[in-house]
């Protein structure tokens, strides 16, 4: 009984929209009819065929992939450099958190008017020291090459997101048992050695969580993207979550939508499952 | 001093005002009008011209209007869920049809008779906005493509107004080689501008007639006429005639500031750029005759010039307000259908407001700086129109789907994609909306209004 009021909402919330997504993908909904026919899977097999939804896909592992990476080096690095400055590391986190807690659509635009813009930006300035036309002075905005967008508007959210995993990462490195830090270090242990040994078997649950979570949010990202370069050039930097918009909002083919929408949730849900297995096996061990 | 009686009279006075507001808020029923979030300055001009008058004009109404630059993607969701605003703002009549299809907008054939539209519209433009023979929008503004172009830039060179296509590409290639942008424009921010550089050349490439038929269904949209036109927008956009790589970082507000400030000779743009020109081009600045505006020229053997016809957007009305409120809202399209609003909102708002009335009897010389140029593109437009001399915007004449492959002419122009793929996309996507029933009837090229 007492357990009624969250189920409620959950099944309203989650599980009711997410049946019906589910069942829409097999129908030929375009979103605002008030009729769908049963199609069987074949949204499914029009996606599968489409060579944008495989652009989108490969660059949604492209854009985990470096997530995995890049913010979770870095944020480790700072949080280990952070962990020996007592004093000043309240101010540092709070510096590294300014970007993460600016709105997506705030860094987005800064980015675009205020660094990117060729009338106003900084590009304009850095572009007029050499004349136009000269072979010094290739330089365009990287968002304009289908080679070098994604990258780029991936670097610009994770200038916006390591802060937030050094916080985490401090405050978990934090937990670590001050003797047996002591304790290696006085038998001669190094930072590497220290690391390896001390800190990361101590941080390892919550550096599983982020890879966890930065896997969901990584098939779900959609914001930087759709504001900095709405997918393109020429699907550069097409997510599914761009692709899925498209298909819904400019071509009303929800059908369409809701399986890409399923593919993404698969991934999360891959995810989720490795979490789980990972979980349960340190559990028992 | 007494607290009791203050207190009692405080009580008083606030339930009296209770009890009188809900009276006074019943007195007006709302219609709500929701547009896309034009600037402050735009928004007091259509206070102005329409939401004041029409308020003051009758006891009966509130008109309100709110402006959100997401309102297409709300109405996709509230609409089919049987809310959002009275008098529907959409991107188009190829963006309601499918509203209209489903039964979530009114018919305004009553209202067409009763106003008599059918008459006072110019004829393509009012068969775009009908669904079954029974028109579902009306668009707020006519909308055509052309040349923006820089008189200082002009008058320097001794370029003259070019005629044919050769003479258009000369001046080009003589800025560039003077480290000029050829022209500016770009996409930065909505992506759906791609397309407005695909219906550039189907419209002055492949023709009116090619394209007619490709929309009808006619000849396959892989026909050679229509790759030709494609592969004519890919060598502009490889000799950098469109911006080069800086179309992607570029919008229409950064174009008008470029040709300002005379880094390009050309915007090769919707007559809708005028509303954007406001606040680059003013009587203060002493710039208002800097900027002209010519129809762009058609390739040899096709009539010149060509005006493409194209909309901003569309008026239609909730199927789900009440019908009372409906009749005030076919009130409000009507008062907007006219010669009077076109003029009361260009003054202040030149660029969106051209309504799609067949005849625009206004003397030009009334008028100056942006008022002028784009009454006097609007009124050329209507002219052709009227002539039979018209070509098919995507966001009017298109279905969705095929509409939306479009966009994609960028994987084309950056040699991701080959013609042929590309217009193999197009017609797939063609088939899926004919069979979902999406292809609207269109007028036939030589269709005076």
């Amino acid at each position: 009984m007492l357990l009624a009021p969250a189920l409620c909402l959950s099944v309203a919330v989650v599980l009711a929209p997410g049946l019906m997504t589910a069942y829409v993908a097999f129908t030929d909904w375009n979103g605002v009819s008030l009729s769908m026919n049963w199609i069987g899977a074949v949204n499914f097999e029009k996606i599968f065929a489409d060579r944008v939804f495989w652009k989108a896909l490969g660059n949604n592992v492209r854009w985990t992939l470096l997530f995995l990476t890049v913010p979770v080096g870095v944020g480790l690095l700072t949080a280990m450099l952070l962990l020996k400055r007592r004093r000043t590391r309240t101010l540092y986190q709070m510096i590294y958190l300014g970007p993460y807690v600016l709105a997506p659509v705030t860094n987005a635009i800064l980015w675009l008017n205020i660094i990117l813009n060729p009338v106003s930006g900084l590009l304009r300035h850095v572009r007029h020291l050499f004349p136009r036309g000269s072979p010094l002075a290739p330089l365009r905005s990287p968002l304009g090459n289908p080679d070098t967008a994604l990258y780029f508007v991936a670097m610009v959210d994770i200038w916006h997101y390591w802060g937030f995993l050094t916080v985490i990462y401090l405050a978990a490195l934090r937990q670590t048992p001050q003797e047996l830090v002591e304790a290696a270090t006085v038998e001669g242990a190094g930072a590497l050695h220290l690391f390896r040994f001390i800190y990361l078997p101590t941080i390892l649950p919550t550096v599983l969580l982020t890879f966890v979570i930065i896997t969901i949010f990584s098939f779900l990202t959609f914001e930087y993207v759709y504001i900095m370069t709405g997918g393109g050039p020429a699907h550069g930097s097409e997510m599914l979550s761009t692709y899925a918009y498209t298909l819904a909002f400019n071509a009303f083919q929800y059908g369409k939508a809701a399986a890409t929408g399923l593919v993404m949730s698969a991934f999360g849900l891959l995810a989720s499952v490795f979490y789980v297995y990972m979980s349960r096996r340190e559990a028992s061990a | 001093m007494h607290r009791k009686p203050l207190i009692a009279t405080l009580l008083l006075v606030m339930a009296g005002g209770l009890a009188v507001a809900p009276l006074a808020a019943q007195e007006r029923t709302e219609i709500q009008f929701w547009m896309w979030g034009a600037g402050p300055h735009l928004q007091d001009v259509i206070r102005a011209v329409l939401v004041d008058p029409y308020n003051r004009s009758q006891d009966d109404f509130e008109l309100v209007m709110e402006f959100r630059n997401d309102v297409d993607s709300v109405i996709a969701s509230v609409l089919p869920a049987g809310g959002g605003p009275d008098l529907v703002y959409g991107s188009g009549p190829a963006f309601v049809r499918p509203f209209a299809a489903a039964g979530h907008l009114a018919s305004m054939e009553p209202y067409a008779e009763k106003y008599g539209w059918r008459d006072r519209i110019l004829t393509p433009i009012y068969e775009a906005g009908t669904v079954g023979g029974d028109l579902y929008a009306l668009p707020n503004s006519l909308n055509t493509m052309g040349v923006f172009y820089n008189k200082v830039l002009f008058a320097e060179n001794g370029w003259e107004i070019p005629a044919t296509f050769e003479e258009l590409e000369a001046i080009m290639d003589d800025a560039l080689a003077q480290g000029l942008y050829a022209s500016v424009t770009g996409n930065k921010g909505w992506r759906p501008v791609n397309e407005n550089y695909t219906q550039l050349f189907l419209t002055h490439w492949a023709g009116p007639q090619a394209t007619y038929d490709a929309i009808t269904g006619r000849i396959p949209w892989t026909d050679p006429a229509i790759a030709g036109a494609m592969r004519k927008s890919a060598e502009w956009f490889q000799a950098d005639y469109l911006a080069g790589e800086d179309y992607f970082n570029l919008n229409f507000l950064d174009a008008v500031s470029l040709l300002e400030s005379n880094d390009a000779p050309f915007f090769f743009g919707p007559s809708l750029v005028f509303q954007f020109a406001t606040s680059f081009y003013s009587e203060e600045s002493g710039n208002l005759d800097n900027l002209g505006f010519f129809p762009l020229p058609s390739r040899a053997g096709l009539p010149s010039p060509i005006f493409l016809l194209g909309t901003t957007a569309s008026l239609s009305i909730n199927a789900y307000s009440p019908p009372e409120v409906q009749d005030a809202v076919g009130a409000i399209i009507d008062r907007m259908m006219t010669q009077e609003f076109l003029v009361g909102m260009t003054e202040g708002w030149p660029g969106y407001w051209g309504v799609p009335i067949s005849s625009l009897d206004v003397d030009l010389d009334d008028f100056s700086g942006l008022s002028h140029g784009f009454l006097s593109a609007i009124q050329d437009a209507i002219a052709a129109v009227n002539a039979g001399n018209f070509g098919y915007s995507p966001s009017t004449f298109f279905p969705p789907a095929t509409q939306t492959a479009f966009f994609d002419i960028d994987s084309v122009w950056l040699g991701e994609l080959t013609v042929e793929d590309f217009l193999a996309n197009v017609q797939t996507a063609y088939e899926e909306d004919k069979a979902a029933g999406l292809v609207a009837p269109v007028p036939p090229p030589g269709m005076g209004g």
